[in-house]
């Protein structure tokens, strides 16, 4: 699992690739809290390269999340593929996220 | 070292340790079974995220902290699907009787947690809990097109 931070055009863009499991989670937690200081910047988490998440990933994404609209930031997900975004629509978290 | 034995044919075994850091050995062993039964890549990521919804649950709560546990895990296949039975000498737990997670709420109000066991429920199409001679034995099966008759 490698992650990528990038502040492009005044938004803070996250690039993951790879498995999001529970093993990964530690790790990834740690490279998301980045994103934690988004004061005046929305946040995209490009996921086109994510091949695999878990209710542990899902949990990084929520987190963050809950941080980012208490500050006013959007969180967008763009790229997503379709077997993830089956456990995103079967988990209920279609509608909390922005798809782009 | 977690490994995988008995190999036959139609049945495969793993046992790992209360480690998360394990999970991706329990990745190789459900691609395997999948590859074997030519399974579609997206019915491969439902059994990979079942298998580790339920294992990780084991891991994180089946044995007190920093105590020394193992998780078994076994697959089989008939002409009806795949069973994989996960099995443990923690503290009895049924994982079944967990409360249904809501997820129409908003951001706000979503809890963090119990996403784990809902997804093992969405992802199989029975899951049965029984708690025999000492063991929690999760038995969790899944109907696949593909499936090698034995």
């Amino acid at each position: 699992m490698k992650t990528t931070f990038e502040e492009k055009d005044g938004k803070y863009i996250m690039h993951f690739e790879g498995r999001l499991d529970t093993a990964a989670s530690v790790q990834t937690e740690q490279e998301m809290k980045v994103l934690h200081n988004c004061e005046g910047h929305d946040i995209i988490l490009d996921c086109a390269q994510l091949e695999y998440i878990s209710s542990s990933g899902l949990r990084l994404f929520l987190g963050l999340l809950k941080v980012a609209k208490a500050k006013g930031s959007k969180v967008c997900i763009s790229g997503m593929n379709d077997n993830l975004r089956q456990v995103f629509a079967m988990t209920g978290f279609t509608h909390l996220f922005e798809f782009v | 070292m977690p490994q995988a034995n008995n190999k036959n044919i139609g049945h495969w075994t793993l046992t790992l340790s209360n480690d998360v850091q394990e999970i991706p050995q329990l990745n190789t062993f459900v691609d395997e079974v999948c590859e074997f039964h030519g399974l579609d890549p997206l019915t491969s990521m439902e059994l990979n995220l079942a298998l580790e919804e339920a294992v990780v649950n084991v891991m994180s709560y089946g044995y007190p902290k920093g105590t020394k546990g193992y998780v078994d895990i076994s697959a089989q296949s008939d002409s009806s699907g795949l069973k994989f039975v996960i099995k443990d000498s923690g503290k009895p737990f049924d994982p079944t009787t967990k409360e249904e997670v809501d997820t129409t709420l908003p951001a706000e109000q979503r809890d963090i947690g119990g996403l784990g066991i809902f997804l093992v429920r969405k992802m199989m199409d029975s899951i049965k809990y029984e708690y025999k001679d000492g063991y929690n034995i999760l038995t969790l099966k899944k109907k696949v097109n593909q499936v090698i008759n034995q």
